[in-house]
């Protein structure tokens, strides 16, 4: 048993097969000799195999037809007869700019993860779980902060919000990702956390892309009103402490 | 049609020099895959559609770049999955009455699902689903080329224009994000 232990990343590279050998070796090494990371290996890798029974609707009978007609009236009026003086140059840069595909995805088929390790218990894979959701809740709370950070100290006119607004968006999305499953497991202080920050966040996503300075004064004062910025940097520090007290409580079977 | 028995190479040669029926030899063959795809990507079959149709379009403008030794199914996934971030990005994300309805839902069921819950393929595949929809659009398709198609990161680097880190992290990010989507679903497996 070393101290060194694989991080959820890590987890994820192996059993995508990205690990390099001897990350790989290092990784299939240490799993039979800890208990918390066996745990977090097979919460992984179960949680993945869920993703892999989600079915997509498939489309109609006569989805291919359809489409062919919507495709076929979209597309350019000419080619009924190229000649090779037309097509030459055409080829010809194709050859030099042509992008190249060297993948075969088809050809690697399902994904399929290294030998098994034995189940853990289920007090250990509870343990895990907690550990994935306050490593995400954590790491959202982070970029909000720098999010609001970035607000209240950018320019005080004429800026242009485009990477606010879209870095806004996508923490609307997760926040209320997390928070459903912070409220169905009983961690409300963090739901509710979540919640606050969803208000501004979602006025920050609807913003028009280049704000004046009144739209901006009003944005800061929201911020500092609420006081958010102090709120999740509290709450940063209150999940990265928990995360860090449940290591220590997980320790080797 | 006598073009039904051309393979991809034979019909993208015919489908380059102005012959639209081998090119719908092609569209029949893959527009289904494609679908599967955007519709992971999008999450509504109308929008998914629309996404089938701008792909072959542009895979269709863009036949003279294609390389006759590569795979065209392959090449024509890539377009698929940009022109689907293309889309999702024109697109305002919808204010989200029925993904929050679903998730909210989905986080306060009263109690745990039932094993027979658990076993109903349609929730999982809305929970997969809903979770896909927290990604951003780079996560997701970093994540779907990965998962469900198997494609390498070096791959994914090439089809999204990433570094090898930004794909490695969209790919981290979403994984995070699917194990807290799906974890409820994780707790009731073990305590049944």
């Amino acid at each position: 048993m070393t101290s060194w232990h694989p991080t959820d990343d890590d987890l994820v590279l192996r059993f995508y097969r990205e690990s390099t050998p001897e990350e790989a070796r290092r990784v299939d090494e240490h799993l039979p000799a800890c208990g918390a990371c066996r745990a977090a290996w097979t919460e992984l890798e179960e949680t993945l195999r869920l993703v892999d029974a989600a079915a997509v609707p498939e489309p109609d009978a006569g989805f291919e037809r359809v489409m062919w007609a919507r495709v076929s009236a979209a597309l350019p009026a000419r080619r009924s007869a190229w000649s090779i003086r037309q097509l030459a140059p055409i080829l010809a840069m194709a050859a030099t700019v042509a992008v190249a595909v060297t993948g075969v995805y088809q050809s690697r088929g399902s994904v399929v993860a290294p030998a098994p390790v034995k189940v853990a218990s289920a007090g250990r894979a509870a343990l895990a779980r907690e550990r994935v959701l306050l490593g995400a809740v954590g790491d959202h709370f982070e970029q909000t902060e720098m999010l609001l950070v970035e607000v209240l100290n950018g320019p005080d006119t004429g800026s242009e919000f485009t990477f606010e607004r879209v870095t806004a968006d996508d923490l609307v999305a997760s926040g209320r990702l997390y928070r459903a499953t912070a409220q169905q497991t009983g961690d409300l202080q963090i739901a509710q956390m979540l919640d606050d920050l969803e208000a501004v966040l979602v006025e920050l996503a609807r913003s028009p892309e280049h704000l004046d300075k009144n739209d901006i004064a009003s944005l800061r004062a929201r911020i500092d009103d609420d006081g958010l910025l102090f709120k999740v940097r509290a709450a940063t520090n209150d999940v990265r402490v928990r995360q860090q007290d449940l290591m220590t409580s997980e320790g080797p079977l | 049609m006598k073009q039904m028995r051309l393979d991809d190479a034979a019909a993208v040669a015919r489908a380059r020099g102005g012959d639209q029926d081998a090119f719908r030899v092609l569209v029949e063959r893959h527009s289904r895959s494609i679908y599967r795809l955007a519709y992971r990507m999008t999450g509504r079959p109308e929008d998914a559609e629309d996404v089938v149709q701008e792909t072959l379009v542009r895979a269709y403008r863009q036949l003279g770049r294609f390389e006759s030794r590569s795979n065209f199914a392959t090449w024509l996934y890539r377009i698929g999955f940009n022109c689907a971030i293309d889309y999702m990005r024109a697109k305002p994300r919808r204010e989200s009455p029925e993904a929050d309805d679903t998730l909210d839902r989905l986080a306060t069921n009263d109690g745990a699902p039932s094993v027979d819950d658990l076993v109903y393929a349609g929730e999982i595949s809305a929970r997969v689903q809903s979770a896909l929809e927290a990604l951003s659009p780079q996560e997701r398709a970093a994540f779907l080329m990965r998962h469900y198609h198997g494609c390498s990161i070096e791959e994914i680097c090439g089809a999204l224009d990433l570094k090898t880190n930004a794909a490695k992290h969209s790919i981290f990010r979403a994984v995070k994000k699917m194990r807290v989507a799906l974890r409820p679903l994780m707790d009731a497996k073990v305590e049944s």
